[in-house]
């Protein structure tokens, strides 16, 4: 199990290399012009070079990989260039922030998916097609209308939550409580819509398996059955698509951030990345990159336990 | 399962049968066509802009009235459902190309093809879309299609994930084995068994990653990352409509709703078309499960003297199908299992021994339900008895030995914890009692090492070993019934024999009545006091193993026979044993 | 594996997210308190070294810095750390008296080496600071509390400069440590950063100064906080968790003007319209001709856009010159009706009959697919074919540089000093950047700066001419939003979209 998790967290790092390479590469391809975009439309030919020269964008792009590199190690991630926050203080900041709704997203999503896809597996009939609607209509409804009805119902209207802001948990559970049910609220809807789904297929597709039915033939309870075998061996496949989701979320993180004006990275990531603020961005793009390695981790491991033969190859 | 009644018509045939398919085809064809046809449909370009007639309502041969810069809703919901749904085509095109062969490839070779497969998939996975995105704009321009072709090889790793995660489960399953053993070409393999597979979840995948697509879409254009070259999306109408929510909030309801349809539909399609392709009823389950009737008075030819373990008189099995109708499969069956007597149930697959048995048990597939007849146990009639008692029977009176040993085990728990629960359930007994009985067991089932198979999982046991793990989970509650559904079928010849010597051990220590189901008249030889011989949902023969096997009256039981001594040279020389009766 | 040890990593997995979750600091407004102003922006400083203060983020800095002059309101100007100034004869030496007794929050002096320090370093700076310093020779100080600009030239915008981002006073000891000085701000001003609130990016917290030279600033603390959008500001003034800010979206504009809690007031800033600069015909030939220039003007439908694309929120111009200056005519703002008839006679005239081709970037933030497709629906109707540039990041290097373009849509401030809109948009530099001229504006812009006081005539002759030239294609002055709470009265400042920092108080 450790050689396991070691050695999958060097393919790990070995991947976070690649990538920050990579994202470095791609970065440098579009000529974003980062210097004239700071100096603005006034400045002059030798102001822009004197700026790039600052900037450091004069120099290979190689040898300024390896310089961010160098301090990257270091865990000096810079400073942005266009807002001048130092980085790492701004990651500190923004990181609680989207990691609080991503995660408190990826826990309710996962009760209340594996709840509804139970329950519509098992039951079939109306309920089966009740959950399936619910699945639909969440899944089909834009994301940013659901928010927006949500921000103006619950926050504008109602005033039973705030509209904007974020409180931190460590500050004031109850405040952080209030700040991110909306937000959670919204994210939740299409993520449940989506899990709901794949957990009833994979419910349906054990009940049908052989060994069900040799079980019941012991004449063991239905609902030990199900809550015993079904649900164990029907949690890998949405434990997977659960693990994948929470990677996607921090797409629907960006809009949400947006709309209830919450200090987190994904409202960061958009326009500093359109900007090109490169220490910005590589520094996001290393966070998200553990994040996925972690995830990742996290599913191989639950799913490993859940599934004895997975543990073995 | 050897009886379940596939109807045998095509796919738009079968659609037609369910319900939410069909809507939601229709719906979705509906939309297709009204974009192809958006030239005819609508009223003028989807760019032919007149800022005079912005936010202006509904009127004559404008429908949806005009958006924000005087453009024709209904035209630009036309037009843009081109791009949209052609650019989530082109995504999931891209993705499937790229997803499903190095998937299928992954999960099959394993080794460095899978090693270096995965790995690239994680880092595409890991990959910052946004910096992708904003990389392939400068390099390849920023329309729609180009957007959507990176799209498709971001989303390509859900493909490739799904399939070879299915792939490397059915890899080791025993029919690819066979297949290879029989000296099948991989690509033959690939595409005749491994490809059936994974063909259900992909093409939900697919349904799933277009919807993907679609809102991605619009979300990107939200992000104004859409393309710009002007061609009109829903995303892009939607998010026009966003910018101006407080002055025309109705703007969002066209492109929203289009949105909305299509990608529903496209998710009820992907629920729906598993069960079209396979033949399953759309919403059947308990619905349309309906409990079989009061028992129907037995035949009077039948009415003679029942036995006391099991007696079974004019038994018919129904399947419900998708339309609605019927089929029987089992037309009347009678049978009769004394105390300590082996009954066997002979005919081909298809026959309806294997539902004869299922209905004894009350375990009858989704659909099926004994419409006539009459089951008693231990004379108990089991016929529209409530779910609750029948199961107290099933365990410790009548135990059930399935045919396929493998994928009768539940692949998550150790064997012992299979053991054990029964035995707690059904007799109440401690952990460490249950433990102790599970052990004692599998000696008894003649396993070399009791302790180390307890603590193995499914997968880490042979076939033959599994089936005795079963037959001892059967035994675990002291059943007085056994029935067993062709319990050495899977097995290898050597292995066969050591099973049946086993069952035939058990029998005779504990008096056990036997109904074994089989199409293999040298087990029957080998094992049965009295045979019933199955063709086409009836008994055709019955009566003592000699009679049958040595003077059979049908001509069907004539052609069974001769065909098990033309193929089975190398079983043991055929003895009649005295029987019991 | 074991059941205990799983569930312990479960179990740790759960704590460490929870715990990541914990360490953050606040976000949000608490819009309720009395003592505390909560503003809402878009704009963000890059840091809060002065050295790269501009626009809309003026305020960010006033809090901590003290301009040498302050710019009321209305736009007169009124002392602040210079309590006098006065020009010589030829307009090229300005001297001001220096406040006495301030001392920035580092304890520092503010004398008249302060203001030279400062001065001088904006001339370094290399931005737009040093640009409206450019005229500025030297700084010579004659005593502690007097200092003497010397210009090349009379610079009419001088004063407007010095009450804005070049006029902002930072202490010259933290010169030394230029980086900590882009998160710790050191000035005279009423207000100073709270470091330990502020979350650098998203929300910048100041409280007031113990020790402010001049008279006691309204708000214990004033909050400005970063959106990305405006809904989600409107969402923020609508539950009182933002006490005021100004909205630029007419959409956003509309909802709130409705809603009885709050104040708004309508800010003229920003003109919008197509600056076109190659009116010499460098890149698109057919510019070059002025009966070209006025058929696009006549082609563009300003009544219908501004009703359309802005809600009427605003007033239709043709000028580049704002109701501030004194070359502004009211009647140049309908010198160019919607007339497709006459445009196509221009054309015709000109020899492009035909019409021709007019490529230009579009920027999606201030070019929105409304002012898009009315834009080339309107030309169409008159034959000219208008090509939008799919946007990217080096659109102002093609712009403004490789000289790519002949024109460009833009969202102009409107200047409120004469001379400063004749050296950003007539004479040659960054929105002249193909260097056009003509006789009549050479005669014209000469006797302007001759006599800087006595100029008005010359400059309404200048506007008209530029007019009739057809230099711009502006389409309308537009109405941004102040909105406030009720107990906040916020007035809009002359010169800036947002109000100064002075111009909040308590209702």
């Amino acid at each position: 199990m450790l050689t396991f998790i070691a050695r999958r967290l060097a393919a790990g790092v070995f991947l976070l290399f690649v990538i920050s390479l990579l994202a470095y590469l791609l970065l440098s391809i579009p000529d974003l012009d980062v210097a004239r975009q700071l100096l603005g439309s006034g400045a002059g030919q030798a102001e822009v070079a004197a700026k790039n020269h600052e900037l450091g964008l004069d120099r290979p792009v190689l040898v300024q990989y390896l310089d961010w590199l160098a301090h990257a190690l270091r865990g000096d991630f810079g400073t942005s260039w266009f807002s001048g926050e130092d980085v790492t203080q701004a990651l500190r900041n923004r990181l609680p922030v989207t990691a609080s709704l991503m995660v408190s997203v990826t826990l309710i999503t996962a009760v209340a998916s594996f709840l509804l896809g139970v329950w519509a597996g098992v039951r079939r009939g109306a309920v089966d097609r009740f959950v399936q609607v619910l699945g639909v209509a969440g899944y089909a409804l834009p994301g940013f209308l659901v928010t927006l009805v949500i921000v103006l119902v619950f926050a504008v209207q109602l005033r039973w939550f705030p509209a904007i802001g974020y409180t931190g948990l460590t500050e004031s559970a109850s405040g952080w409580l209030s700040a991110v049910t909306l937000p959670v609220l919204s994210l939740s809807i299409g993520s449940i819509a989506g899990v709901s789904q794949q957990v009833r297929g994979s419910v349906i597709e054990v009940l049908r398996q052989d060994y069900v039915r040799t079980l019941r033939a012991r004449g063991l309870s239905p609902a030990r059955i199900v809550f015993r075998h079904v649900l164990r061996n029907a949690s890998a496949p949405a434990l997977a698509v659960l693990g994948m989701q929470f990677v996607g979320l921090l797409g629907g993180a960006v809009l949400v951030e947006q709309i209830f004006g919450l200090p987190g990275i994904g409202s960061m990531t958009v326009s500093y990345t359109t900007r090109g603020d490169i220490p910005v961005i590589m520094a996001l793009v290393v966070f998200t990159v553990i994040g996925v390695v972690l995830i990742n981790l996290v599913v191989d491991i639950l799913i490993g336990w859940l599934n004895p033969k997975a543990r073995t190859s | 399962m050897s009886g379940t009644p596939a109807p045998r018509r095509g796919v738009p045939g079968r659609l037609l049968c369910h319900p939410l398919g069909l809507a939601s085809a229709l719906v979705l064809g509906l939309i297709v066509l009204a974009v192809l046809l958006a030239p005819v449909l609508a009223a003028q370009g989807p760019g032919a802009s007149e800022l005079r007639d912005s936010f202006r309502g509904p009127s004559g041969g404008h429908p949806f009235g005009f958006d924000s810069a005087g453009r024709d809703v209904l035209s630009r919901l036309l037009y843009g459902g081109r791009t949209t749904l052609g650019g989530a085509v082109l995504s999931v095109a891209v993705a499937l190309l790229l997803g499903v062969p190095a998937g299928l490839a992954a999960g099959y070779y394993g080794r460095w093809f899978d090693g270096v497969a995965s790995w690239v998939s994680d880092l595409i996975m890991a990959l910052p879309a946004m910096v992708v995105l904003l990389a392939s704009r400068a390099v390849l321009g920023s329309t729609a299609w180009v957007l959507m072709v990176v799209l498709g090889f971001l989303v390509a790793p859900a493909f490739f994930r799904l399939v070879r995660g299915i792939v490397v489960q059915v890899r080791g399953e025993l029919y690819v084995d066979a297949a290879r053993v029989s000296g099948l070409r991989d690509a033959r393999i690939i595409s005749r068994h491994v490809l059936i597979v994974v063909r259900g979840p992909i093409i939900i995948q697919t349904a799933l990653v277009a919807g993907v697509a679609i809102g991605l879409q619009a979300g990107l254009e939200f992000l104004g990352f859409g393309g710009h070259d002007g061609a009109p999306t829903w995303g892009a109408m939607l998010n026009e409509a966003f910018q101006n929510i407080q002055r025309a909030p109705l703007l969002l309801l066209w492109p929203g709703l289009a949105l909305g349809l299509t990608s529903g539909a496209l998710v009820l399609l992907a629920a729906a078309l598993p069960d079209v392709l396979e033949g399953r009823g759309g919403s059947t389950g308990r619905a349309v499960r309906r409990t079989a009737e009061a028992p129907v008075a037995p035949e009077p030819a039948a009415r003679d003297e029942r036995a006391a373990l099991l007696s079974v008189r004019g038994l018919a099995v129904a399947y419900t199908l998708p339309d609605g109708s019927d089929r029987e499969v089992v037309h009347g069956v009678d049978l009769d299992v004394r105390p300590g007597e082996v009954v066997g149930l002979v005919g081909e697959s298809g026959s309806g021994k294997t539902q004869t048995a299922f209905s004894v048990l009350g375990l009858l597939p989704e659909g099926g339900r004994v419409s006539r007849g009459s089951v008693l146990i231990e004379g108990q009639e089991v016929v529209g008895l409530p779910e609750r008692r029948h199961r107290a029977l099933r365990g410790d009176v009548v135990a059930y030995v399935p045919q396929e040993p493998m994928s009768n085990l539940d692949p998550a728990f150790t064997i012992g914890a299979q053991l054990v629960e029964p035995i707690r359930c059904k007799l109440g007994l401690s952990r460490k009692e249950a433990a102790a009985r599970a052990l004692e067991l599998l000696r008894m089932v003649e396993i070399a090492d009791p302790e180390r198979a307890f603590r193995s999982y499914p997968h880490q046991i042979s076939g033959g070993m599994a089936q005795r793990v079963l037959i001892a989970g059967a035994m675990s509650c002291e059943p007085r019934l056994l029935i067993a559904d062709e319990p050495t079928t899977a097995l290898d010849v050597r292995v066969q024999a050591e099973i049946l010597e086993l069952l035939r051990r058990l029998q005779r220590e504990r008096d056990l009545g036997v109904l074994l189901v089989t199409h293999n008249l040298g087990v029957v030889a080998d094992l049965c006091d009295r045979v019933a011989v199955m063709r086409e949902g009836r008994i055709v023969e019955s009566g003592t193993a000699e009679q049958v096997l040595h003077a059979p009256a049908d001509p069907y039981t004539r052609g069974l026979l001769d065909a098990v001594l033309d193929h089975v040279p190398a079983r043991p020389a055929w003895r009649p044993r005295k029987a019991n009766a | 594996m074991q059941r205990s040890a799983r569930t312990t990593l479960v179990a740790a997995a759960l704590t460490a997210a929870f715990a990541l979750s914990g360490c953050a600091d606040t976000g949000g407004g608490s819009g309720g308190s009395d003592d505390t102003l909560d503003i809402a922006t878009l704009t963000k400083p890059q840091s809060l070294d002065p050295k790269v203060a501009n626009g809309s983020a003026l305020p960010f800095f006033q809090a901590v810095y003290d301009t040498l002059v302050k710019r009321e309101p209305d736009g007169t100007y009124s002392p602040m750390l210079a309590t006098e100034w006065s020009f010589d004869e030829a307009g090229t030496e300005l001297t001001l008296t220096l406040r006495t007794g301030v001392k920035f929050q580092d304890g520092t002096a503010f004398d008249a080496e302060a203001v030279k320090a400062n001065l001088e370093r904006f001339k370094k700076g290399g931005g737009a600071d040093a640009t409206d310093l450019a005229a500025v020779t030297s700084i010579e100080v004659v005593d502690a509390a007097h200092v003497k600009l010397v210009l090349a030239q009379p610079d009419p915008g001088l004063l407007f400069y010095l009450s804005d981002s070049a006029g902002l006073m930072a202490s010259p000891a933290a010169f030394a440590k230029e980086e900590e000085l882009k998160t710790k701000p050191v000035g005279t001003g009423p207000y100073r950063l709270d470091a330990a609130k502020t979350v650098v990016g998203t929300k910048w917290v100041y409280t007031r100064s113990p020790d402010y030279w001049g008279e006691k600033p309204p708000y214990g603390t004033v909050t400005m906080s970063v959106f990305d959008n405006e809904t989600a500001i409107v969402n923020g003034l609508k539950t009182d968790q933002i006490d005021t800010a100004l909205l630029q979206d007419v959409g956003q504009q509309v909802s709130m003007k409705s809603d009885p809690n709050v104040t708004t007031t309508d800010v003229n800033f920003d003109f919008q319209g197509i600056l076109l600069f190659d009116r010499g015909g460098k890149v698109t030939p057919a510019l070059g001709d002025a009966r070209v220039r006025q058929a696009l003007n006549h082609a563009v439908d300003r009544e219908t856009m501004l009703s359309a694309l802005r809600q009427g929120r605003g007033e239709v111009t043709a000028q580049v010159f704002g109701p501030e200056t004194a070359a502004y005519d009211p009647a140049l703002d309908t010198a160019y009706p919607h007339d497709p008839e006459k445009a196509k006679a221009l054309l015709k005239e000109a020899g492009y009959e035909k019409g021709f081709k007019l490529h230009l970037p579009r920027v999606t933030a201030i070019v929105n697919d409304a002012l898009a497709s009315s834009l080339k629906s309107d030309f169409e109707k008159v034959g000219v074919e208008l090509v939008w540039d799919a946007p990217d990041a080096a659109v102002l290097q093609k712009v403004f540089v490789n000289k790519e373009y002949s024109g460009m849509v833009m969202n102009m401030g409107l200047d409120t000093v004469d001379g400063i809109v004749l050296r950003t948009l007539v004479l040659p530099g960054t929105f002249n950047m193909f260097g056009t001229t003509d006789d009549t504006v050479q005669k014209l812009v000469g006797s302007i700066q001759a006599k800087p006081d006595a100029a008005e005539a010359d400059l309404k002759a200048l506007n008209e001419h530029l007019v009739e030239q057809g230099w711009y294609l502006p389409f309308y002055r537009m109405s941004y939003l102040l909105v406030s709470d009720k107990d906040v009265k916020a007035t809009p400042q002359s010169g800036m979209a947002v109000p100064s920092i002075y111009n909040y108080s308590p209702a």
